[in-house]
């Protein structure tokens, strides 16, 4: 197994398309798609293959690859992939894929925004498949960097901004107490917030990974060994999973650190918004598996509880604005991150079930909600605004469109035969004997999920037809339609067949989990049910 | 006492490069007066050979393990002074490279300029040999004169003869700091050698600390850390770019090589004394310079408050006051030799078509030259401490030499301030990327200053990318340092 190269594949493909992007010229602008086209089907292809190939009755760590790249500092490049790796390696490249298509009518500087668009999920991968503490935050914190001139250059301002047309609003809009003005943001701002919030978490995961490389006192980043070997005590390791549990859940993001989620979707152009919603805000609960979990699993015992405290906060506040707002990414945004506490709430409670659970919704909502982006971003380029109020009507001009629309609004809410219904319903079940209160609260935050869901829904499709929707037309090339099609297929898919991911990640799951809690793990009994 | 010097050709083998180096910018001035009409490109690249060739033999020397000490023992060549032998001979080459477009702005005197920046050269390299306190003075102030001309040497500007007199005049303060520092040193061990001081374990008196006090401050005044730094930002701003991006590299180099010298070879067993000193330092130039370069309006005066941050950085390595400090010191002044010399190249570029030197002025440079914006990006990407690049590594040796001497208060402060200097850095790249351009006419860039930039663009990406080969090489510099 230790020779297999299709990590590298999965992870370098995006890299090389960037590279090779540079000596392009952006006027060759069906080049510069099918470089990128290319080099993200790569990804594509392989990760299915990944996933047939993992060999979950044997679990642990497989493709393995491993180079020592620094012997001073005790680095290696340390690739592989455990059950929860897996599905996010999936989902990072059927997300990268599908905003390959959905860009496809940028114009402006087409080569540089592929180009930061590959090192973005090429970044991103690479967190899922580093086995090394520091090429995991190597690749995180060069995640966050293009996000910077993706939202910058082709992102958008709010309405509000926009609307701040008079001589005084603008001297308001340059004035620091603009920073409270919520909704009311330029894309500038939006990409700065994000990129400093996102640094100062890093920095602030930096300083965990750091003690836990000099307090193991085995001078490596290896996550497998320091989880076996590195032993941490008192006050000490108390500080060091505050240090990596706060500073990844920034990233997650964790109530009351979300608040440059939001708005960094909205600013940021669709494909974008898809990975960085989907896949990127994961990296944070990936993060805090990989370190928390696996190397302090004394005090995940003890502390988990602080998750479990905080998601309420996530689930309700998100639920709250998203259900107030009236900018469809606004909604989408505050719904991830109100979805993000589910995630949060399936982690905390510490159970086989809610766990595997948690990591399963990771996977489900990084597609239902890259569909509701791609598909948000659709009706902004017909439409140029994403003001609920001042559209309406739409299902008549973009039937297809509308109708991906709904599926995915039905995805998000967890309808049964999509993939986001099997996990919910794990989570939900997991966590009721450690957190019932929460649970109870977390199956409210269904209920307004559907309410501001299907308000959307109606506000953009139904209806009277608005002026701004006179010119709108629906998706009409095969590459505008093939993004939506994939994601649509792959979420009911493994909805009907979830066993497909979940024996992988329950693979993945079980030894991280027993190390934290001295329960026998399930097993799987001849019906595919799960009993202790 | 009797003076007998007995030096055998062999011995003067160890000079060879200062010595050749010495002859070929003799070379230089005479081709340049007896031959009027020879033009300053032709200079130009004779200097680069000749420095070229100082170069290669450099590197044989570090390949065939040569060491040696000449004078009884106020020369030393070995590891530490050939690696810096070598930053400075392949600083001074790309900026002579650099300079060659830069230098048709001057009225007269053209050719004297890679006069000028070979003598300042020479003078560094003899720093990097100097092991005594006397030599140190005759090096650092031999290499200081080349300077005082170079960023005076636009005559017609202001800003230029300012700067020339500001760093003259605080320059000459400092040699000052130095000599009654090295007195006061003297009448307290009765030496001027480094290894017989450290070999002679005086107590630690207070005329002692007041001697080794003043002379870091000399050197604190070179490199430019807080609370020493005040001459950096008109001096950057006003010398001509070449000039400054000499400046911000190859003498703090230099220091480097002196203060690593004094504080790890001769001084280690006081290091609780003066550990606190360096965490000092380096906390206030981090925080001092990394806050005030938000304000700046002028690339170069950001740079030059950058700078004084990144030196904040390296003091964390001379704090750590262990070999692995001492390896992330050099590995990272190699780091910031290519992205500091990259991003004034592209200053460089950019002011020879715009004139201008002001961040405002950048705006939209993606689409007037996306290779120029292209490079900035790294290379300010590579300051502020992004993966993959060159600067990330080089803060995660500092980091790591840091955390295993448990010195937490310093590297506080370094993790906050790699927070906000991405906010300034990002200020040059929204300009650069994202706002549009006053006058959308493309910017050439000429051939020379296209090579530097690509060199300092592979040095960057390689660094970072595949670092091993130059951590093996600090390490290999820095094996005999600490006793």
């Amino acid at each position: 197994m230790t020779d297999s190269i299709l990590l590298s594949i999965i992870l370098f493909a995006p890299f090389i398309g960037a590279a090779v992007l540079i000596f392009v010229s952006n006027r060759q602008a069906l080049l510069v798609r099918q470089i990128a086209v290319v080099s993200s089907g790569v990804s594509f292809v392989a990760s299915f293959i990944l996933l047939f190939v993992f060999d979950w009755e044997k679990g642990g760590y497989q493709f393995q690859q491993k180079y020592v790249w620094s012997e001073q500092l005790g680095i290696q490049f340390y690739l592989g992939v455990d059950g929860i790796g897996v599905p996010m390696v999936l989902a990072s490249a059927i997300l990268l894929f599908a905003g390959v298509f959905i860009s496809w009518h940028i114009t402006d500087r087409i080569k540089e925004f592929y180009a930061f668009l590959l090192v973005l999920a090429g970044a991103t991968i690479g967190v899922y498949v580093s086995l090394d503490l520091f090429f995991l935050y190597f690749f995180y914190e060069m995640s966050v960097i293009p996000m910077y001139p993706l939202l910058g250059i082709w992102g958008s301002h709010t309405k509000g901004y926009l609307e701040m047309t008079t001589p005084e609003q603008q001297a308001q809009r340059d004035s620091p107490g603009f920073i409270l003005n919520f909704g009311r943001n330029s894309k500038e701002y939006a990409a700065m917030k994000l990129t400093l919030f996102l640094s100062a978490g890093a920095v602030m995961a930096l300083m965990g990974i750091l003690l836990i490389y000099k307090f193991s006192g085995l001078n490596t980043f290896d996550i497998p060994l320091l989880a076996e070997q590195g032993h941490f005590d008192g006050t000490l390791a108390t500080v060091i999973w505050l240090l990596c549990f706060f500073g990844f859940a920034s990233i997650a993001p964790l109530w009351p650190l979300h608040s440059w989620s939001p708005v960094g979707h909205a600013a940021a152009p669709a494909a974008t918004s898809m990975l960085h919603a989907g896949v990127l805000m994961k990296l944070g609960h990936f993060s805090i598996i990989r370190t928390c979990f696996q190397i302090l699993p004394d005090q995940t015992r003890d502390l988990m509880v602080i998750a479990a405290v905080l998601c309420v906060g996530s689930i309700l506040y998100g639920g709250y604005v998203a259900y107030h707002a009236r900018d469809t990414k606004y909604i989408i945004g505050y719904s991830s991150s109100s979805h993000m506490g589910y995630v949060f709430l399936g982690m905390a409670a510490l159970d086989y079930i809610s766990l595997t659970g948690a990591v399963l919704y990771m996977f489900a909502h990084a597609l239902a909600t890259g569909m509701l982006f791609a598909m948000a971003g659709w009706v902004y380029d017909q439409t140029h605004t994403r003001d609920i109020p001042s559209l309406g009507g739409l299902m008549t001009k973009m039937p297809f469109v509308s109708g991906c629309f709904i599926v995915a609004c039905m995805a998000s809410i967890g309808m049964p035969g999509t993939v986001n219904f099997v996990a919910e319903v794990m989570i939900v079940l997991g966590s009721w004997t450690a957190y019932p209160v929460q649970t109870i609260i977390a199956v409210l935050g269904i209920v307004l999920t559907m309410a501001y869901l299907f308000r959307m829904m109606r506000g953009l499709f139904y209806g009277q037809l608005s002026e701004l929707g006179r010119h709108a037309h629906d998706t009409r090339t095969w590459h505008d339609r093939l993004p939506l099609l994939i994601m649509i297929a792959c979420s009911v898919a493994f909805g009907i067949m979830p066993g497909l991911l979940l024996d992988v990640i329950r693979s993945g799951v079980d030894p991280i989990l027993s190390r934290i809690i001295e329960v026998v793990p399930m097993v799987t009994q001849a019906g595919g049910a799960l009993v202790p | 006492m009797t003076f007998d010097l007995q030096l055998s050709l062999s011995d003067l083998l160890l000079m060879l490069p200062e010595l050749w180096m010495t002859l070929w910018i003799c070379v230089v001035l005479c081709v340049d007066f007896l031959l009027p009409r020879l033009s300053q490109r032709t200079i130009a690249a004779l200097s680069v050979s000749g420095l070229g060739v100082v170069l290669c033999v450099l590197l044989g020397y570090y390949a065939l393990g040569t060491h040696g000490l000449l004078f009884k023992g106020m020369f030393v060549l070995d590891g530490l002074a050939l690696f810096f032998k070598i930053f400075v001979v392949v600083s001074a080459m790309l900026v002579l490279l650099a300079s060659m477009d830069y230098v048709e702005r001057f009225r007269l005197f053209k050719s004297e300029y890679y006069f000028l920046v070979m003598l300042a050269a020479l003078g560094m390299m003899f720093m990097a040999s100097a092991n005594d306190l006397l030599s140190v003075f005759v090096t650092l102030e031999f290499s200081t004169f080349g300077f005082y001309v170079l960023v005076a040497y636009l005559r017609d500007d202001l800003r230029s003869s300012e700067a020339g007199l500001k760093f003259f005049l605080l320059g000459i303060f400092a040699a000052a700091l130095l000599v009654y520092g090295i007195s006061l040193v003297y009448g307290e061990t009765g030496t001027f050698i480094f290894p017989d001081i450290a070999a002679g374990d005086a107590d630690l008196t207070p005329g002692l600390v007041v001697g080794w006090l003043l002379i870091f401050a000399a050197l604190g005044f070179k490199i430019g850390a807080v609370p020493l730094h005040s001459w950096i930002p008109d001096t950057y701003q006003g010398a001509p770019t070449p000039v400054t991006a000499y400046l911000s590299i190859a003498p703090k180099g230099a220091a480097f090589a002196i203060l690593l010298r004094i504080f790890f070879s001769t001084l280690i067993v006081f290091k609780p004394q003066w550990v606190w000193l360096m965490i000092g330092t380096a906390i206030l130039s981090m925080l001092y310079g990394n806050i005030v370069a938000i304000a700046q309006k002028n690339i170069k005066r950001m740079l030059a408050y950058s700078g004084i941050a990144q030196i904040g950085n390296i003091l964390i390595g001379m704090a750590a006051g262990t070999q692995m400090g001492a390896e992330a010191v050099l590995f990272y002044l190699l780091t910031y030799l290519f992205a500091n010399i990259g991003a004034f190249a592209v200053i460089i570029a950019f002011s020879q078509t715009s004139r201008s030197d002001e961040i405002e002025d950048y705006s939209g440079l993606n689409r007037r030259s996306p290779f120029l914006a292209f490079s900035m990006l790294i290379f300010l990407l590579s300051l502020a401490g992004v993966p993959p690049l060159a600067g990330f590594i080089g803060k995660i040796y500092l980091f790591a030499a840091a955390i295993k001497e448990e010195l937490y208060s310093v590297l506080v402060v370094a993790l906050v301030s790699i927070v906000i200097a991405m906010y300034y850095y990002i200020i040059v790249i929204k300009k650069m990327y994202i706002s549009e351009p006053d006058d959308p006419t493309p910017i050439p860039v000429p051939g020379a200053l296209q090579a530097v930039i690509y060199v300092s663009l592979a040095g960057t990406l390689l660094l970072g990318i595949w670092p091993q080969p130059f951590m093996t090489f600090s390490v290999a510099v820095a094996a005999g340092l600490l006793p």
